[in-house]
C-alpha cells in the first residue's frame, strides 16, 4: 500500500495528491448539482407538480443555472456583523463535509478511499466540526433569527450525534472493526448477510438521527423558514450562502453513502460493477430522505430534545446490549 | 533534505501542524473577543489531534477531535452565547516591568526545555512509521477491557455518580 508518511515528498507526488483532490471535488460538485435537481423533481412529483423543466432538456441544467446565479451575486457582509468570523464560518462548515468523503469505500478497488483503521470514528468526529461553523455563522451575523437558528442547530446536532454514534456501535461489534473497508468485507461473509437484517434497530435509529444531523424535515427547526426566516444563514448571500447549501447536500450524500456502507453491504452485489451497486444503494437511501421530506410535517420544538434523550438513546443502548448478548450466545 | 531531515509527507505535515498549533495558540492569547478565542482554541485542538495521528495514535487523535474540537468548543461557545453581554474586550496593556519579567520567564523556560530535550536519549526504532503491531483501537480495547477492567469500571462508576450528583445539586437550586 502507498504510504504517504514514509515516501519522500517529490513535486510529482504532491501533484498526484492535488489532482486526486480536484477530481473528487469535481465529482462531488456534480453529484450535489444533480442531487438538488433530483430532490426538486422527486418532491414535485410527490406533490403533484412538475418540478424544474425549463433550463435545458427536462430541466437538467436548472441547478447549474442556480449555482451560476449564486456565484455572480454580490457577496454582502452586514455592517454590524463580526467580519472575520462571518467570512470564516462557511469554510468551517464546508471543509469537514468534504473531508469525511475520504474514508467511504465507493468501489471494490478503493481508488479514492483512505483505508483508515478508525474510519467510522473519523466520520463522526469530523462531522461534529460542522456544528462549530453553523454556530459561528449564527453568532457572527449579529441577527436574532440567525442566532436562534444557530443555537437550535447546535443543541439539536449535539443531541442527535449521541444516538448516531450509539446506533453504529452494533455494526462495529458485529464486524469487530472501525475500518469501513473491513465492515463491508465482513458483511459479505456474515451469516445474516447485510447488517440491515441483524441490526434493524440500529438502522432505524441511525436513519432518524441522520435526518436530525442533516437538519432536514422533520427535524429542520434550525432553518424553519416560517419562524426563523432561514435560520443561521439568513444574512448570507452569494457564494457564501452557496457554501452552506453545498455542505448540506454533501452531507446528504455522505450520510447516505455511510448508511450504504454500514447497513447495505457497501459496493457488494451480483452481476453489476461495484461502483454501480454502490450508486444504486446510495440513491435509494437519498430517495428515502427526500421522500421523508416531502411527506412529514416538522417536529415540535419541545418534543425534539426529549425524543433524542428519552427515546432514541435508550433504544440505541438496548440495541448495543442485545447485539452483545446475541453474539455471546451465537 | 531539510535541516538534515528527509522531506517526507510526515515531516512536512509535522511542520504544518506545528505552525497551526503555534499560530492558533498565539491568536488565543492575543485576540480580544472571547468568541474569536474559542475558534483559535479549536485550531489548537485540531493541530494536537493531527500530531497524535502522526505519532500513530489514530484513535486518540480522533477522540481528541470528537471530544475537544467538537464538543468542548461548542460547549464553550454555547455558554458564551448564553451569558455574554455587551462589550467583552479585555483590560489595557500590562506595564513595562511585567512585560520584562514575562520575557525573562519565557527565556528561562525555553533554555531549560532545550537543555532537557537535548540531554535526553530518546527511544528510537528504525521502522518508525507504524510502531504498533495491531490497530491501536484493538490495543486500547484490550488494555481497557482485559488488563484494567476493574479500574476502568470503577472510574466509570465514579463519573456516573458525579454526573448524577451534579444534576441533583443543580435541581435543588430552583
Amino acid at each position: 500500500m502507498f504510504s504517504w508518511q514514509a515516501t519522500p515528498l517529490r513535486p510529482l507526488t504532491l501533484l498526484g495528491m492535488l489532482i486526486g483532490v480536484v477530481v473528487v471535488l469535481a465529482l462531488v460538485l456534480g453529484i450535489v448539482t444533480y442531487l438538488i435537481y433530483f430532490e426538486r423533481k422527486v418532491i414535485g412529483w410527490m406533490q403533484g407538480r412538475i418540478g424544474p423543466n425549463r433550463v435545458g432538456p427536462l430541466g437538467l441544467l436548472q441547478s447549474v443555472a442556480d449555482v451560476l446565479k449564486l456565484l455572480i451575486k454580490e457577496d454582502i457582509i452586514p455592517a454590524n456583523a463580526d467580519r472575520a468570523l462571518f467570512l470564516l464560518a462557511p469554510v468551517i462548515a464546508f471543509v469537514p463535509s468534504f473531508m469525511v468523503l475520504a474514508v467511504i469505500p465507493y468501489t471494490a478497488s478503493h481508488i479514492f478511499t483512505a483505508n483508515l483503521n478508525v474510519g467510522l470514528l473519523y466520520y463522526i468526529a469530523l462531522s461534529s466540526l460542522t456544528i462549530l461553523g453553523i454556530v459561528m455563522a449564527g453568532w457572527a451575523s449579529n441577527n436574532k433569527y440567525s442566532l436562534l437558528g444557530g443555537m437550535r442547530s447546535a443543541a439539536q446536532m449535539i443531541s442527535y450525534e449521541i444516538p448516531l454514534g450509539l446506533s453504529v456501535l452494533g455494526v462495529v461489534m458485529l464486524a469487530g472493526s472501525l475500518n469501513l473497508v473491513t465492515i463491508v468485507q465482513h458483511q459479505a461473509t456474515d451469516r445474516f448477510g447485510w447488517y440491515i437484517i441483524p441490526q434493524i434497530i440500529g438502522f432505524v435509529v441511525f436513519m432518524i438521527a441522520a435526518l436530525a444531523e442533516l437538519n432536514r424535515t422533520p427535524f429542520d427547526l434550525p432553518e424553519a423558514e416560517s419562524e426563523l426566516v432561514a435560520g443561521y444563514f439568513t444574512e448570507y448571500s452569494g457564494f457564501r450562502f452557496a457554501f452552506f447549501m453545498l455542505s448540506e447536500y454533501v452531507y446528504v450524500f455522505a450520510i447516505s453513502a455511510l448508511a450504504t456502507t454500514l447497513f447495505l453491504g457497501g459496493w457488494a452485489g451480483p452481476f453489476l460493477p461495484s461502483w454501480l451497486w454502490f450508486a444504486i444503494k446510495t440513491s435509494a437511501i437519498i430517495f428515502f430522505l427526500f421522500w421523508v421530506r416531502a411527506t412529514m410535517p416538522r417536529m415540535r420544538g419541545d418534543q425534539l430534545m426529549s425524543f433524542a434523550w428519552k427515546v432514541l438513546i435508550p433504544v440505541a443502548l438496548f440495541n448495543v446490549v442485545l447485539t452483545g448478548a446475541l453474539s455471546l450466545i451465537g | 533534505m531539510f535541516f538534515g531531515m528527509p522531506l517526507t509527507g510526515q515531516t512536512v505535515s509535522f511542520f504544518l501542524l506545528a505552525l497551526l498549533i503555534i499560530a492558533s495558540g498565539v491568536m488565543l492569547m492575543t485576540l480580544t473577543k472571547v468568541m474569536h478565542m474559542a475558534v483559535a482554541l479549536a485550531g489548537v485542538f485540531l493541530g494536537v489531534a493531527g500530531i497524535f495521528i502522526l505519532l500513530g495514535a489514530d484513535f486518540v487523535g480522533m477522540a481528541q477531535i470528537l471530544v475537544y474540537a467538537g464538543a468542548i468548543t461548542i460547549l464553550m461557545v454555547f455558554a458564551l452565547m448564553l451569558t455574554q453581554k455587551g462589550d467583552d474586550t479585555e483590560s489595557p496593556e500590562a506595564s513595562t516591568g511585567r512585560s520584562l519579567l514575562t520575557l525573562l520567564g519565557v527565556v528561562v523556560f525555553t533554555g531549560i526545555m532545550l537543555l532537557v530535550l537535548r540531554g535526553t536519549t530518546w527511544p528510537y526504532s528504525q521502522s518508525a512509521v507504524d510502531p504498533y503491531t495491531q490497530p491501536t483501537v484493538v490495543l486500547i480495547a484490550q488494555s481497557l477491557y482485559h488488563t484494567y477492567t476493574i479500574p476502568f469500571e470503577l472510574l466509570s462508576l465514579i463519573l456516573t455518580a458525579a454526573l448524577v450528583g451534579s444534576v441533583v445539586i443543580a435541581r435543588k437550586e430552583d
